[in-house]
């Protein structure tokens, strides 16, 4: 079986000359669920765009299960659900009309669209909301909305950028449980996040960037193994140049 | 109906119900600017002015005022609903969808072609219950406002595609759009005009599709109508191959 996303030698250079992602190689397999970590400005984002569409790669490769997404990108978008880390919603739309329109776009038939948006209201607790203009929504409303657009159209690889930031305590364990549910029901899950705990315990695996490069991944006990450190989050603070942040470091000054 | 049916006509769904969903703005402010140029220039002003070409003064406008209210508007809706996406990073959802650049091109596009149309519609119908307006040359005039629609949604979408900011949008409205528009002979006869006025009117593109869709309505023209048609078509199909061209590079909407 054909991995869920397969990167080769990415490289992404802005028309400023800004080279954001300088060869990256990647490759995430059928089922997993993906941690992408990285300071800001690591290129995170511009990996996620290039996948997407939403960025034109400068040279290099990339596959969703197979299927080429730069040259002959439309069945490798079929199978990709985004949900970004802006909360790009339409002013104009209510929500129903946002998942309907979102539906459509991937060529839903209507019944289709209907049943799936109805499910996906129902699921995020937004029904009472459906007929109200995205605008009206709270921050966490936004996020959840965001989260059923990118799932309307049933992807086989959901890209979740930064899926929590700023939202609440229950709403992230909402999140949680629901990605790990549709995780568990085969969908293939890439997250970025600042959180390392929600990667730690929600990803089989974990890469770090960091100036455009994967400089490691693997389990979060084989980064700590890597860096020869305790924990995932010293792992971290070793790739950025900050292991004075360490709790132990911090603890140990302390004493 | 094809998932590519699909996709393609809820892309023009969305752009239609944008400016229904702010009708007042988009059909009825446009529909009463007309009216108050019949009323003013027409019946106001028109009453102390002798015929022109053999027609009443009203009746000589009207031709213009339609192909004005055709034009701004699908140059408006498209400029501005496109640059309002970009704004917003809504139009995200459409770019990472499987639509390729011809569809998105040509939905945004009929977004504000379909506006122009309305509004041209309504106004011509309207006019017709309070003057005799006579259509001479039906075969010229349909493919002719048709051609000035098609040739100002391109304008637009060009515009909203290169556009940063609002302003932007306005700048090209307000200091290229309306002088050509009013300089290219809406209210009066270009041959009725001084030296060096009426050399200088002759550079004005909207001068001959005045022309043209006048020649449609009142079977006159100062202008060749196949010089004039074989002109109109080039343009504007010379501006769909530029926004062809930017969409399929991801210009100002792909990073």
């Amino acid at each position: 079986m054909a991995a869920a996303l397969e990167i080769a030698d990415l490289v992404k250079r802005y028309p400023t000359g800004t080279e954001a992602l300088k060869g990256v190689s990647l490759e995430i397999g059928a089922g997993e669920f993906f941690g992408l970590l990285g300071p800001n400005g690591a290129g995170k984002s511009t990996l996620i765009h290039c996948t997407t569409g939403l960025a034109q790669p400068t040279t290099g490769e990339i596959r969703v299960f197979g299927h080429d997404a730069v040259h002959h990108y439309a069945e490798a978008r079929l199978a990709v659900g985004l949900a970004p880390q802006d909360l790009n919603l339409d002013w104009f739309l209510t929500l129903e009309e946002t998942l309907d329109y979102h539906g459509g776009y991937f060529g839903m038939p209507r019944k289709e669209r209907r049943e799936r948006s109805a499910e996906l209201l129902d699921a995020f607790s937004l029904t009472a909301k459906r007929h109200d203009r995205t605008r009206t929504l709270s921050g966490g409303m936004k996020r959840r909305l965001i989260l059923a657009r990118a799932l309307m159209h049933r992807p086989r690889l959901l890209i979740l950028d930064e899926p929590t930031a700023g939202v609440d305590v229950e709403l992230r364990l909402e999140l949680w449980h629901y990605v790990q549910r549709i995780n568990a029901e085969g969908t293939t899950i890439l997250l970025t996040t600042h959180y390392l705990e929600e990667a730690e315990r929600l990803c089989d695996r974990i890469a770090f960037i960091n100036g455009g490069q994967i400089v490691a991944q693997g389990s979060s006990a084989e980064l700590a193994a890597k860096y020869r450190v305790a924990s995932l989050e010293d792992a971290y603070l070793e790739l950025v140049g900050r292991k004075e942040l360490s709790r132990a470091h911090i603890a140990g000054e302390a004493a | 109906m094809t998932a590519a049916q699909i996709r393609f006509l809820t892309l023009v769904r969305r752009e239609v119900t944008r400016f229904l969903k702010i009708k007042r703005q988009t059909l009825g402010a446009p529909l009463l600017e007309t009216f108050l140029y019949i009323s003013v220039f027409g019946a106001a002003l028109g009453s102390r002015i002798d015929k022109l070409h053999g027609v009443d003064y009203v009746v000589f406008i009207i031709p213009g005022l339609l192909m004005m209210a055709w034009a701004i508007n699908a140059f408006a809706n498209n400029s501005s609903s496109i640059l309002q996406q970009k704004f917003q990073r809504a139009i995200d959802d459409q770019l990472s969808s499987p639509a390729s650049p011809l569809e998105l091109l040509l939905a945004f596009s009929l977004g504000g072609f379909l506006r122009g149309l309305i509004v041209a519609t309504i106004t011509f119908c309207a006019a017709a219950l309070l003057v005799d307006i006579p259509v001479e040359h039906v075969l010229v005039l349909v493919p002719s406002l048709f051609l000035v629609g098609f040739f100002f949604a391109q304008l637009g979408v060009l515009v909203g595609v290169r556009a940063e900011q609002f302003d932007d949008v306005s700048f090209y409205q307000t200091f290229l759009l309306t002088p050509l528009i009013f300089l290219g002979g809406v209210f009066y006869s270009a041959q009725l005009l001084p030296e060096p006025f009426q050399t200088l009117t002759y550079f004005d593109p909207v001068y001959y599709m005045i022309g043209l869709v006048r020649y449609g309505f009142l079977g006159y023209s100062d202008t060749s109508v196949e010089l004039s048609l074989l002109f109109l078509t080039a343009a504007a199909l010379a501006l769909f191959a530029i926004n062809f061209r930017l969409f399929a590079r991801g210009y100002r909407l792909r990073a």
